[in-house]
């Protein structure tokens, strides 16, 4: 059994008054065999949190399990060489010194398999990540993507049960990367090893994940499927990192049951009513780029706004948009339709696609996270 | 990842870890404990005696000035060397640069009270033959030039102490990109302005750095200080410590001496630190560096003939002394008529301690660097690599011998191993445990900089595969910073096997070193069989250091050394 179970867990860094929390109470279970990526800017915590399943961070509270076994805690921590995982890191780590036959045999020296049979295992690994025949290369003879394929072989020869993965793709090239996604998630339907992913490119993690962690100043954010957390992100942190996202100023007019009336810039879309929000609160609506769409002008469905910005990106354009009021409005829309700078145009919100935060403090608010900046 | 734990069996990483803390202890904490002690109590309990005498006699005082006029001048001669000859190799585009290398290394590695007997036999007052030439051929007694005087002192210390600005500024100068250079150029500064306003600034704190160093070390030598400064009672700290053990030795005020004399030269260091900490500019440089040429035009033959000078005065003049000294029959102006192989004769085979020496001197170098570096190496590790509580300070301390002269080392290890239940005085384990102290600096430092280019997901990629932390040492680390553990080795060995400062206190007939038996044999006047016996030390040296460069890839022992 390769289900992980974390239990909240906290680490905190330095000492004295410079603590600072790498990771705050932090629980998810990972089902046998799931993929589950960790997804976050850098310094979330995402990489702590991952050392820790690892074994090589003793955690300040909390507990992390592998089936029915105790791994972490603040009192005992079973170490790195007897948790049975694989791990492959963002530079590698392939031993400079070893051959690509001697990097991979490793974990079988280490469990003393005979050298007949440990052969055997290293030549059909080896084929399976493409580097039939390169076993007597060393490290420098090899390519970025190559050295890459030696630090999973290494791992998976051992057949782990849980591999550990952290930004593995990050320092290869873009069309090795999207080769290397695609092979990274056949290579995990194909063997059934859970897969804990680290990474920071949310595209990544939405194209290779069975579920997200997303995780910001070290506290996971939400949980879910790629799809729900695309769509309906927890809060306004998770909205802005999955993708461009526009934050718009509203209030909220009515409340119905479970849904509210919103009113905001000219539109008025009825959309699902968070928790602690009441008629006459002031709201924000996230509204993706690509849920907005260009209307006939005059409809009653429209609201009007001025081209002042139009970026062609071949398969589509890309518009900033004015409205009345004065906020601007990022739209992607198919790019045959092409309304020049300094048109008015009519536009339309899917209120499906949209959803609906309370206004965030301005002190809490995150520089990052400000419209239109999550390029 | 010392934290890790939860597994019944035998833990390697433990004992090695603990063992090496524990010499850190015996070797460094303990003595330096009783040399504190000892230099604040008598039979009688707690007493500032000792340092009121020492700082109120004016026997002491004296010494504690001559050493800070050796430390001042030296440094200031070594920098109006250093830095000239810095220039020239790493700025322009001078000939026979390599001359100019090759004299630096030779400097470095030419044990220093080899040069004060050279100059003994050259300008010794009466039968020095540059003297006698002087007054007896030319006849102008006027003329002469006494070696045993506080000039002849800084003249036979610069030689050692030049290289280490030399290094530190070939360093700065290199990492310099001609860019910065460039840019005042092309803003209107001339060559000169741009070299005072730009190039300068940037690599005054590491010539100020080397200074410092140059400092510390001249004010340390022990021999030279003795060979030259007894003779014309220009006593120094060293030799004032030194006196304090002729019958009946006097511990208390030595241990006294002793810590002024440590607080002089951390100070010294501590300002070196505090330097090249803040404004090291130039280690910013990284990669891309392209240091620009400066054309010399006619000015080249000048700097050429400086550099011919400096060969002259710091190699060519005492080797060649030396050769001729040992050649001959009677050192004079007439030596050549006489020459005869029994000097060699004598140090070989009839000075029956020449063969102990030997031997004494290349066990107890090859074994303390071999032990330096297990030290240093696990030490480092543990600075690097673990969670440890207090391996900060644990790196501290092993850098606290960087601060202790030899001397003082040895003074430190008296007051400890007399109070212990084990008679280690007078053996060869008390010179080693002296010699693995002194140089467990230079063994952490080259261990630490190898261990921090290898990143730390090499050791952890092979933990997580299963292997155990002897396993993944064996592997991994090890094989990964042997480059750097044999190179820290050869900086250990090379002034190992000189090592007098704080052999000369601690040898007994029987753990008789090289160095001291050339000491020995200069104080009872044989001038030529001691320059037998010098060359002799040499070739050895020589002979060590090709071979071990052979053996492995050794090829930054002066520049590492300096910087240590």
């Amino acid at each position: 059994m390769a289900a992980i179970s974390i239990n909240g867990l906290s680490k905190r860094y330095g000492m004295g008054k410079t603590v600072l929390a790498a990771v705050k109470d932090f629980s998810i279970e990972i089902a046998d065999g799931e993929f589950v990526t960790l997804l976050g800017p850098s310094g979330c915590g995402k990489s702590t949190t991952l050392r820790l399943v690892a074994g090589y961070v003793r955690p300040d509270g909390g507990s992390i399990r592998v089936g029915d076994r105790l791994l972490s805690s603040p009192d005992s921590v079973v170490p790195p060489e007897a948790r049975g995982m694989g791990m492959v890191f963002q530079n590698y780590a392939v031993w400079p010194h070893k051959s690509v036959a001697e990097n991979v045999v490793f974990g079988l020296r280490v469990q003393k398999v005979s050298r007949g049979e440990a052969q055997r295992r290293v030549e059909r690994i080896l084929d399976i990540v493409g580097l039939a025949g390169l076993g007597g290369r060393f490290p420098n003879e090899l390519s970025g993507g190559q050295q890459q394929r030696v630090a999973l072989a290494r791992s998976l020869v051992v057949e782990p049960t849980i591999l550990l993965l952290d930004e593995p793709l990050s320092n290869l090239d873009a069309k090795l990367r999207e080769h290397m996604r695609a092979e990274l998630k056949a290579l995990q339907r194909r063997t059934g090893i859970t897969f804990v992913y680290v990474t920071h490119d949310q595209a990544e993690a939405l194209a290779l994940s069975d579920r997200i962690a997303v995780m910001h100043r070290g506290v996971l954010q939400q949980y879910g499927a790629p799809r729900e957390i695309y769509a309906k992100p927890a809060n306004r942190i998770v909205a802005d990192f999955m993708g461009l996202v526009n934050l718009l100023p509203a209030t909220i007019a009515a409340v119905n049951g479970g849904s509210a009336r919103v009113a905001a810039s000219g539109f008025h879309l009825d959309l699902a009513l968070p928790p602690g929000l009441a008629a006459g609160d002031a709201a924000e609506i996230a509204i993706r780029p690509e849920s907005i769409r260009f209307v006939a002008p005059g409809g009653s469905a429209g609201v009007a706004a001025q081209v002042a910005e139009q970026t062609y990106l071949g398969n589509l354009s890309e518009y900033r948009l004015v409205l009345a009021g004065g906020e601007t409005l990022r739209v992607q829309a198919p790019a045959a339709a092409d309304h020049p700078v300094g048109a008015t145009v009519a536009i339309a919100v899917d209120a499906a696609q949209c959803n609906l935060f309370p206004k965030a403090a301005p002190d809490s608010r995150n520089p990052n996270l400000h419209q239109g900046q999550a390029t | 990842m010392t934290a890790v734990t939860q597994r019944s069996r035998l833990q390697l990483e433990p004992i090695v870890t603990g063992a090496a803390v524990a010499a850190l202890v015996v070797l460094i904490v303990l003595p330096l404990g009783f040399l504190l002690w000892g230099s604040v109590a008598n039979d009688s309990g707690f007493t500032l005696g000792y340092f009121v005498r020492a700082l109120s006699q004016r026997l002491y005082l004296q010494a504690l000035t001559n050493s800070l006029i050796l430390g001042c001048w030296t440094a200031l001669l070594s920098v109006a060397i250093g830095v000239p000859l810095a220039w020239v190799v790493s700025r322009t585009d001078l000939p026979g640069k390599s001359f100019v290398r090759l004299t630096a290394s030779m400097a470095y590695l030419s044990p220093p009270f080899l040069i004060a007997i050279a100059y003994v036999n050259l300008f010794s007052p009466n039968a020095g033959l540059v003297n006698a030439f002087v007054r007896d051929v030319l006849g102008y007694p006027a003329l002469t030039f006494n070696v045993f005087s506080m000039a002849g002192l800084v003249l036979v210390t610069v030689p050692h102490t030049f290289p280490f600005v030399y290094i530190l500024a070939v360093g700065a100068l290199q990492s310099v990109d001609a860019s910065y250079e460039e840019s005042a150029q092309i803003l209107g500064a001339g060559t000169l302005r741009t070299a005072f306003a730009i190039t300068l600034p940037l690599v005054a704190p590491a010539i100020l750095s080397g200074t410092l160093i140059a400092f510390v070390n001249a004010i340390a030598l022990f021999g030279s200080q003795a060979i030259i400064g007894m003779p014309g009672r220009v006593f120094t700290l060293p030799t004032r410590i030194y006196a304090l053990f002729t019958y009946p030795p006097q511990y208390g005020l030595a241990s006294a001496l002793s810590l002024i004399f440590v607080a002089i030269t951390v100070t010294a260091l501590y300002l070196q630190r505090a330097y090249l900490a803040k404004r090291s500019y130039v280690t910013l440089g990284g990669k891309g560096v392209r240091p620009r040429l400066v054309e010399l035009g006619g000015l080249r033959w000048l700097l050429l003939g400086f550099c011919i000078l400096v060969f002259v005065v710091t190699i060519l003049l005492p080797y060649a002394t030396l050769v001729a000294v040992s050649f001959s029959k009677s050192w004079g102006l007439a030596f050549w008529q006489n020459l005869t192989l029994a000097n060699y004769r004598f140090v070989l085979f009839d000075y029956d301690v020449t063969q102990r020496a030997i031997l004494n001197s290349l066990f107890l170098a090859a074994a303390a660097a071999s032990i330096a570096v297990a030290i240093g190496a696990i030490v480092a590790w543990i600075d690097l690599r673990t969670t440890m509580i207090g391996r900060r300070f644990l790196d501290y301390v092993s850098l606290v011998p960087l601060g202790l002269p030899g001397i003082v080392m040895a003074v430190a290890l008296i007051q400890f191993w007399l109070a212990m239940p084990v008679a280690l005085y007078g053996t060869l384990t008390i010179l080693l445990l002296a010699y693995v102290a002194r140089y467990i600096p230079l063994g952490v430092r080259s261990a630490g900089a190898s261990l921090r280019q290898i990143d730390r997901s090499l050791e952890e990629s092979a933990r997580i595969l299963g292997a155990s932390w002897g396993f993944t040492m064996r592997e991994i680390t090890l094989p990964l910073i042997r480059p750097g553990l044999f190179a820290g080795w050869m900086l250990v060995f090379v002034p190992a096997i000189q090592e007098l400062s704080a052999s000369i206190l601690l040898f007994s007939s029987s753990s008789i070193t090289l160095a001291v038996a050339i000491y020995n044999l200069h104080e009872t006047g044989h001038l030529e069989p001691v320059a037998a016996l010098a060359l002799l030390n040499m070739a050895i040296i020589g002979a060590a250091i090709l071979l071990a460069s052979r053996l492995g890839r050794a090829r930054h022992g002066v520049q590492e050394g300096v910087t240590s």
